[in-house]
């Protein structure tokens, strides 16, 4: 099976391929398109679920290869892939959601004149992600890091024509910049400071694990946190969480394959793939920890007050990823990875999904939806699972993943512990109420003949609603077999306590009740809130006006700065050059006066050269 | 075996434009695709030949230098002044050269110049003068990289001046002839200064005694190889005492002012070319002004040839002096990347956008150079080449657009992906590369900079990085306007780029493309060449 994992650089390669041809073929071939990029994402899982099939050995060795890609002097720079349980792992969620997604746009973007540009993207970012999860050193990883953005970006703003698409693909990609950036410092910092300059994974393990007298804590700290500030723009952390919700604007199979299943997961896969430079450094860990706890609770309440169901989605997604990030920085690498394998599941259903309804009904209100549980059978059902996995109801795959973030917390830090079982409650409330107002009650506004999605969609959320059943099931209490796996054998304590668990599932259950009084039995009024409050749900609702400080504090003194400085470079510089040209103009009219045929001037010119050539000779002493 | 050295190659790379030029002259000055066909051959001939040049010099890996060299002008000087001599002379020499410095430059010079040739289908009046001048431009412009000798490198630097001033003057847009007017006068002054400082390194570290069985020549030479040599050279005259054990003066030394001075002076006139912040408001003009084709050439090589005379004559002669002075020119090019983005982020009109991104773009070849290590200087070359091409792509699409809707204000423009959805996806890609998309060249010379300037100066190298973001925003900013957005009517007629619109668009982007995913085709070059001038760098500032 070694055979499988040496030949993983093929996998990327695929896609790739797909893109490639997509592009070259144009915008004629539809059909064609659409069977290239699936084929392509197919060929690309196949080969995956072989190399993981190789590895579940307990024997499997990690492999790496790399060429040099610039090499200047003593220095090199090098790109190369690197296969390790973890990789696999991801290298099969990746193909298995873009394979899953390919089937399902076939539908989904069925009427759209541009479907050949469409799968044309995805398959790019299929490679680009591919890459990403692949790459054996900081550097590759950084390209391929760029080239998923850019790919979020182009799909992001695919429906270019709407005003509203283009501003979130720019916000988009100029966020994430903002975190990108910091990555980038992160890798100049390792370049000089580690031993030849190497920037691969595991000579930064070994750097950092072993006894570390090269890099001191501090460094450790700063580079710690500046990888840290790639992965919260990635990964929509608070605050630079903005452009996710808006990425919504983008077509909702998108949103499923790189804005909930895999490439806003890339920033807990960075820090998982750098996790000893974190475990160096404990201030490192815990800004991980609260700044994931805190965007947890953070999104997870501006969820409950949105009416927009994808919006809804993409805060749980960033409520979601602070689970994730709290997990690492509490210490727990399997709680972080094995919530983003069952989150890129029951995420990724979530979305489709939601696309599925959007299909139906061509809104995205929920409060112009309802009653469309009989009308939509396959969708409810499928949708109704994702939810409480997502809610963490046992024995969905949510529950498990859930439960061992909160026992972590429960170990570590009690606050944390707080926060996580808060937001564990508020995501059972907005997802019982997005559920009973989309699919149960009336419908609240003419739906036309909303009807179930053709097979090509419900297939997808038929597979993914099964994976949301059992993905749970490779890490329970009694059975560490994703950790042991993931660290090489070497099995993390369990963690599982009673305490965790019964609050686990006591929030949930509280909070799918209390929705269900809200919103179907009607017995608690849904304005009860707004009644007494109404400052808390405009605050949630404007999203802790977090849109407007960064144009109050980023945006407009930025413009600001513009204006000053083409002032001063029209007024000032400007102004120095049209003086320096007005005065070689004066110069030559001033040589013509002085050429008016009398000997006496020349005379005094001729003169006047001679002092300057004089005193330049002599001058010349004193000056040297 | 190479059977390049036995054919002066150099000669015919460099007079191969005239050649065109000559032919032009003949046609008839009406048959405009005539003399368009004529004017495109003949920029392919050097092309052709600088990319076999090329092919040939990189599989010799030995830093060979391709050399060429004859008399030019002798002017005999008095020899009585000095008793044992039999021959006292002024020398200058038509001398040619290449190396791994300017090679790749030379290259993108055949390159661009026959992309913009394609791309002057918007010259719509008096074309034979055009491409007469266009030619003269390109025969100027190669003679520029591959001048040997100071002074004949300062005539085809002024004569790259005479034929813009024309190209601008004549074929720009409203304010042609005040662009032009500033443009001659704003350079013409960093000429004289570097003229002056390129008499003063005559006199100086020019000076050669030659030695010939028992004859013995004084000669004053402007060869750039005699200069280097006695510069570095502890036992020339130039770096000898003032006033030597013997009581005798030595009227070829040079003090350590005087070398700042000299310092100085080449990075004033340099810089202005470059440009370096506050020398850079002429050439805004020139981007607003000139047309688009032009633009490319001059957005594409001219600014290219302040970086390489910096390099050439500021760094190579000066290493002392560039090594002290590090830190300014990485402040300056710290300037020059956050000025540049913040001004392009404010305009409103597309070619200031782009002569703003220029500016941005250039300071980081300044940071590459004031990072004075092995990376860092790579890294200016690379972004010499990366920008050379990404903004003349730039440029020929603004030619595009301007041809189809009239105008290059971003106000008046939009929604054109989808009407032009060829046009704009190559903008869209080119607006990419320019913010520094890995894959793509820009992200390359972006990198090497930075990481060379980080061993030294850590905290401008971390302020750099901001530009980073200012320059995703901007070319964000304008990309997105011209092509996202809803389509107004006006334009919904439009018709996609032409094929010989589209030809030079795929080759730029493919070269862009190459560069971006394979670097070692550029860094090798550079690096098996001038590995010796890195050593002679560095070895400089180990010692001072």
């Amino acid at each position: 099976m070694e055979i499988y994992t040496k030949a993983a650089w093929i996998i990327p390669l695929l896609p790739l391929a797909a893109f490639l041809l997509l592009t070259a073929l144009g915008r004629s071939y539809r059909r064609a398109g659409v069977l290239i990029g699936t084929a392509g994402a197919l060929a690309a899982f196949l080969l995956s679920l072989l190399v993981l099939i190789g590895r579940l050995g307990e024997t499997a060795v990690d492999y790496s290869k790399a060429f040099d890609w610039i090499t200047i002097g003593d220095y090199t720079l090098r790109i190369g892939f690197e296969v390790t349980n973890l990789t696999s792992m991801m290298l099969v969620v990746v193909t298995l959601v873009s394979l899953l997604v390919n089937i399902y746009s076939a539908g989904y973007m069925k009427s759209d004149e541009r479907i050949t540009v469409f799968y044309g993207y995805v398959s790019l970012f299929t490679f680009s992600m591919l890459g990403l999860v692949l790459s054996d050193n900081l550097l590759s990883l950084y390209i391929f890091w760029e080239l998923v953005g850019v790919c979020s970006f182009l799909l992001v703003g695919f429906w270019y024509a709407r005003p509203a698409a283009k501003a979130a693909a720019k916000k988009a990609f100029i966020v994430t910049r903002i975190g990108d950036a910091g990555l980038l410092v992160a890798i100049l910092l390792l370049f000089w400071y580690m031993p030849d300059h190497r920037l691969e994974f595991t000579m930064i393990q070994s750097v950092f694990d072993g006894p570390s007298g090269a890099i001191t804590t501090e460094l450790s700290t700063l580079i710690a946190l500046l990888i840290f500030l790639g992965a919260v723009g990635k990964s929509g952390q608070f605050p630079l969480h903005v452009w996710l919700p808006d990425a919504m604007e983008g077509p909702t199979p998108i949103s499923a394959l790189i804005h909930a299943a895999t490439m806003v997961a890339a920033g807990v896969f960075l820090i998982a793939r750098t996790y000893d430079i974190f475990l160096d450094s404990a201030a490192a860990m815990q800004t991980v920890a609260y700044i994931g706890g805190f965007t947890a609770i953070f999104a997870a309440t501006i969820a409950l007050a949105q009416n927009d169901i994808k919006r809804i989605l993409a805060y749980s997604t960033v409520s979601q990823l602070g689970y994730m990030m709290m997990a690492l920085g509490l210490g727990s690498l399997t709680g972080g990875i094995f919530h983003l394998f069952t989150h890129a599941f029951f995420k990724a259903l979530l979305f489709l999904g939601a696309g599925s309804i959007i299909h139906a009904v061509h809104t995205q209100n929920i409060q112009e939806m309802g009653g469309l549980g009989s009308k939509m059978r396959v969708t409810a059902w499928t949708f109704g699972i994702g939810a409480l996995a997502l809610s963490g109801i046992p024995p969905l795959s949510g529950f498990w993943s859930k439960d061992l973030i909160l026992s972590v917390a429960l170990q570590e830090n009690k606050l944390l512990f707080i926060v996580g079982v808060a937001a564990a409650f508020c995501t059972a409330l907005y997802m019982a109420r997005l559920f009973f107002l989309v699919f149960m009650g009336k419908p609240r506004s003419s739906l036309g003949g909303a009807h179930e999605s053709p097979s090509v969609m419900t297939i997808p959320l038929m597979v993914l609603a099964a994976l949301a059943v059992v993905a749970g099931f490779v890490e329970t209490p009694w059975n560490g077999a994703l950790g042991s796996w993931l660290s090489g054998g070497i099995a993390e304590e369990a963690h599982s306590s009673g305490i965790a668990i019964i609050a686990s599932i006591a929030v949930g259950v509280l909070g799918i009740y209390l929705g269900w009084l809200i919103y179907v039995k009607g017995s608690v009024s849904r304005s009860i809130v707004s009644d007494k409050a109404p400052w808390l749900v405009m605050l949630l609702e404007r999203k802790y006006f977090i849109d407007e400080c960064y144009e109050r504090i980023l945006v407009k003194p930025l413009k600001g700065l513009g204006t000053l400085l083409m002032a001063l470079d029209s007024y000032v510089i400007g102004g120095a050059v049209r003086l320096v040209s007005a005065a070689a103009d004066s110069a030559g009219k001033a040589a013509v006066r002085l050429q008016n045929g009398q000997v006496q001037t020349y005379g005094i010119a001729a003169l006047l050269g001679l002092v300057v050539i004089v005193l330049a000779i002599v001058g010349r002493r004193f000056w040297s | 075996m190479s059977i390049l050295p036995d054919i002066p190659i150099l000669s015919f790379i460099l007079l191969s434009p005239l050649l065109g030029l000559l032919v032009i002259l003949f046609l008839p000055k009406h048959s405009g695709n005539l003399l368009k066909t004529a004017a495109v051959i003949a920029t392919l001939i050097p092309l052709a030949l600088s990319l076999w040049l090329y092919a040939d010099y990189d599989k010799q890996q030995s830093g060979a230098v391709y050399e060429e060299q004859l008399d030019w002008v002798e002017v005999p000087l008095n020899k009585e002044l000095h008793s044992d001599v039999s021959a006292f002379t002024f020398k200058l020499q038509y001398e040619l050269g290449v190396d791994g410095l300017s090679l790749p430059l030379l290259l993108l010079t055949g390159l661009v110049t026959a992309m913009a040739a394609l791309g002057a289908f918007h010259v719509k009046k008096r074309w034979k003068a055009f491409f007469v001048w266009f030619l003269l431009l390109e025969f100027a412009m190669l003679g520029v990289f591959l001048a040997r000798d100071v002074f004949l490198f300062f005539v085809f630097f002024e004569l790259t001046l005479v034929a813009m001033y024309f190209l601008i003057g004549i074929w720009g847009f409203y304010n042609r002839e005040r662009a032009a007017n500033q443009f001659l006068i704003y350079n013409g002054l960093g000429s004289a200064i570097m003229l002056i400082a390129f008499v003063i390194l005559v006199n100086t570290a020019g000076f050669r005694v030659e030695q010939i069985g028992e004859q013995v020549q004084y000669v004053y030479s402007g060869s750039y190889a005699d200069i280097i040599r006695n510069m570095t050279d502890a036992g020339a005259m130039v770096n000898q005492p003032a006033v030597n054990e013997m009581g005798a003066l030595n009227p070829f030394v040079m003090s350590d002012t005087m070398h700042r001075t000299l310092f100085i002076m080449l990075l004033v006139a340099f810089g202005i070319k470059l440009p370096i912040f506050p020398f850079h408001t002429w050439m805004l003009k020139v981007h607003a002004e000139a047309p688009p084709a032009v633009v490319m050439i001059h957005s594409g090589i001219l600014l290219k040839m302040g970086a390489y005379g910096l390099l050439r004559f500021g760094l190579l002669l000066f290493p002392e002096q560039a090594k002290s002075w590090a830190a300014v020119l990485a402040v300056l090019g710290v300037i020059n990347i956050l000025y540049g983005a913040v001004l392009a982020f404010r305009q409103m009109e597309l070619r200031l956008v782009l002569a703003y991104s220029s500016m941005s773009h250039m300071g980081i070849v300044l940071l590459g150079l004031a990072a004075f290590n092995e990376i860092g200087l790579q890294g200016a070359i690379f972004q010499l080449v990366s920008h050379g091409l990404i903004s003349a792509l730039l440029f020929l699409i603004v030619g595009s657009l301007y041809e189809r809707t009239g105008t290059t204000e971003l106000t008046e423009l939009g929604g054109l992906a989808r009407s032009l959805p060829f046009t704009s996806g190559a903008l869209l890609a080119a607006g990419l590369a320019s913010l520094g998309l890995p894959g793509l060249s820009g992200f390359v010379g972006e990198l090497l900079a930075l990481l060379g300037l980080f061993e030294s100066m850590r905290w401008l190298a971390a302020i750099a990085v901001l530009g980073v973001i200012l320059t995703a925003v901007y070319v964000l900013r304008s990309v997105l306007k011209i092509t996202f957005g809803p389509l107004p009517d006006k334009y919904a007629a439009l018709k996609d780029a032409r094929l010989i619109e589209a030809v030079p668009m795929i080759v730029l982007l493919a070269f862009i493309v190459l560069l971006g995913c394979y670097p070692s085709l550029l860094t090798d070059t550079v690096q098996y060449s001038i590995g010796d001038v890195f050593a002679q760098l560095l070895a400089t500032r180990a010692g001072g």
